[in-house]
C-alpha cells in the first residue's frame, strides 16, 4: 500500500486536531475567553480615558465645546494606534490558546507515533493550517466588536482585508514554531511568550506601518502595495524559514 | 559525540601548549588604547553636538558596538545554520553560542552608550528613534536565544538543535530591523543616515580615529570569542571528568 501523500498527511493531522478541538475545546476556550477579556479591559481603559476628556468640557456653554466633545466621545488616539492595539490583543489571545498545539501531543505520548507516520513538513503544514484556521475565527469575532467599542475606521475594505489576512499568515507562523520549540524544551508557557514576543515586535512594527498605508488620506496604490507587501513578506519569511527548520525540532 | 570530544580535546591541548596569536592580540591593546587616546586628543568637537561638541566622542565606542551588535548575531546564525546542516558537533553548537552571548553583550553597550548620547544630545534618555527600537528588538532577539538554551534542560543535542532553529527563525526579524526598519517612511530617525559611509561628512582626524575604532572592536571581539569559546571546551572536559 502506497503511503499517503504530503498533503493528505497534513489534512489529515488538521482534521484529528479539530475533533480533538471540538471535543475539548480548550484552545477555542483559552482564545476566546482571553481575547474577551483583553477587550473588556481595553473597553473599560477607553471609557475611563473618554470620561476624564469630556468632564472638563462639560462645564462650557460654548458650541465649540459640542464640537470638541463630539471629537473626544471616542478617545483621541489615532486609528493607527487602534489597529496596533488590535493586533496586540490578537498576539496576546494566539498566545494564550496556541501554545498547547505541540505540548499536547507531548502530554498525550502521541509525538512518536505521529514521527512515525508522518513527514515533518506534513506535522508542521497541520499544525500551521489549525492555528491559522484558529487564529482567522478569532480575529472574525474579535475585530467587529473591537471596531464598534473603539471607532475604529476600517480605511479601504480591500487594503483592511489584506492586512488582517497578512496578520494572520505571520502570526500564526510564529505561534506554530514557537509552540514546537517550546514543547520540545519541555519547559512551561512563559517561555513560550518570552521566545514569541521578540519575534512578534518587528511584526508589529510592519503592521503599523501597512496601518499608515491604510489610514492616509490619499494612498497611493505604490504606498499601498509596499506597505502590504512588507508585511506579507515577513510573514512569508518566517513561515518559509519555521517550515524549513521545524524538521531540526520534529526529528529527534 | 565521541568526535566532537576529541576534537575538543586537541583545541584544548593546542591552545594550552603555547600563545597562539600574541602579535594580533598585542595589536588589539595598542589599537583599543590608541582609539581611546584619538577619541579624546586626537579628533575634536563634532559639529552640532551638545557640549561644543564633546558628545561626540562617545560615537568612536558606539557606532563600532551598535555596528557589531548586529554582525555578531550573523556569525552566530551562520554557526547555527553549519550545524543544523553541514556540522552537527558541539564545537559548532559552542561557536553559535559563544557569538550570541558576545552579541548580547555588544548589545547591552550600544543600548547604554546610545541613552547616554541620546540624553545629552536630544534631551531624553529614550526617544522611542527607529535606531534605539531596533537594538532593543535585537536585546530581546538575543535574550530570548540565551533564555531557550538555558531552558532546554541537560540534553546538549536537544539544547543545540533548538538553539539552532531560534537563532534562524530569528535572523527573519533581524533583517528587517537592519535592512528595513530603518529604510520605512512612516518611521523618522534622529540619526543621521549617511554620516560613516560618505566621505565627506566626517573630519579627517575623526576618520583616524572611527575607521581604526571599527577594526579594534572587531579584534577585540574575535579575541573574546576565542576566550569564551575555549571556556566552553574547559567546561565540556570538566563535566566528562565527573
Amino acid at each position: 500500500m502506497s503511503r499517503p501523500g504530503w498533503a493528505a498527511d497534513a489534512f489529515a493531522l488538521l482534521e484529528k486536531d479539530f475533533r480533538a478541538e471540538l471535543r475539548t475545546r480548550v484552545a477555542m476556550s483559552a482564545v476566546g475567553v482571553f481575547a474577551f477579556a483583553a477587550l473588556l479591559l481595553i473597553a473599560l481603559a477607553m471609557a475611563t480615558l473618554k470620561d476624564a476628556r469630556s468632564a472638563p468640557l462639560l462645564k462650557l456653554p460654548d458650541p465649540v465645546s459640542l464640537d470638541l466633545l463630539s471629537r473626544l466621545s471616542h478617545p483621541a488616539w489615532d486609528p493607527i494606534s487602534k489597529l496596533g492595539l488590535l493586533w496586540v490583543l490578537l498576539c496576546f489571545s494566539a498566545f494564550a490558546g496556541l501554545s498547547h498545539s505541540f505540548l499536547h501531543e507531548e502530554e498525550s505520548g502521541t509525538t512518536t507515533a505521529l514521527r512515525l507516520t508522518m513527514r515533518s513538513g506534513s506535522v508542521f503544514a497541520g499544525k500551521y493550517l489549525f492555528n491559522l484556521i484558529l487564529l482567522v475565527l478569532v480575529a472574525l469575532i474579535i475585530t467587529p466588536v473591537y471596531m464598534v467599542l473603539t471607532g475604529m475606521e476600517s480605511g479601504s475594505p480591500l487594503v483592511f482585508l489584506c492586512v488582517m489576512v497578512c496578520g494572520c499568515v505571520g502570526l500564526s507562523a510564529v505561534a506554530t514554531i514557537v509552540a514546537a520549540l517550546a514543547a520540545k524544551a519541555h519547559s512551561s508557557g512563559a517561555l513560550y511568550g518570552a521566545i514569541g514576543l521578540p519575534l512578534l515586535v518587528v511584526f508589529l512594527l510592519m503592521l503599523l506601518n501597512a496601518g499608515s498605508a491604510l489610514y492616509a488620506p490619499e494612498p497611493g496604490l505604490i504606498a499601498t502595495v509596499r506597505a502590504v507587501g512588507g508585511l506579507l513578506s515577513y510573514g512569508i519569511l518566517i513561515l518559509a524559514v519555521s517550515a524549513l527548520t521545524f524538521q531540526f525540532v520534529w526529528e529527534e | 559525540m565521541a568526535t566532537s570530544s576529541r576534537q575538543i580535546d586537541s583545541q584544548t591541548t593546542r591552545a594550552a601548549t603555547g600563545v597562539p596569536g600574541l602579535w594580533w592580540k598585542s595589536a588589539t591593546v595598542i589599537i583599543i588604547a590608541y582609539v581611546i587616546y584619538g577619541a579624546f586628543f586626537i579628533a575634536g568637537g563634532a559639529v552640532n553636538f551638545a557640549g561644543n561638541g564633546n558628545i561626540g566622542r562617545i560615537i568612536f565606542f558606539h557606532v563600532p558596538v551598535a555596528v557589531l551588535s548586529s554582525v555578531v548575531y550573523f556569525v552566530g546564525a551562520v554557526y547555527a545554520f553549519h550545524y543544523l546542516t553541514r556540522h552537527p558537533d558541539m564545537e559548532t553548537d559552542a561557536k553559535s553560542a559563544a557569538a550570541m552571548e558576545l552579541g548580547f553583550m555588544f548589545c547591552i553597550l550600544a543600548t547604554v552608550t546610545g541613552s547616554v548620547f541620546a540624553a545629552a544630545q536630544w534631551g531624553s534618555y529614550w526617544n522611542w528613534d527607529p535606531r534605539e527600537t531596533s537594538i532593543v528588538i535585537m536585546l530581546l532577539l538575543y535574550a530570548a536565544y540565551l533564555l531557550l538554551r538555558g531552558a532546554t534542560g541537560e540534553d546538549p543535542v536537544r539544547r543545540a538543535r533548538l538553539s539552532a532553529v531560534y537563532a534562524l527563525v530569528a535572523l527573519v526579524p533581524g533583517l528587517f530591523l537592519i535592512w528595513v526598519m530603518p529604510r520605512l517612511p512612516a518611521l523618522q530617525s534622529l540619526h543621521p543616515p549617511d554620516t560613516i559611509i560618505r566621505m565627506d561628512r566626517t573630519s579627517g582626524t575623526y576618520k583616524m580615529v572611527l575607521y581604526p575604532s571599527f577594526l579594534g572592536f572587531t579584534m577585540l571581539f574575535i579575541w573574546l570569542f576565542q576566550m569564551r569559546l575555549r571556556c566552553y571546551h574547559l567546561c565540556a572536559r570538566r563535566s566528562r571528568e565527573l
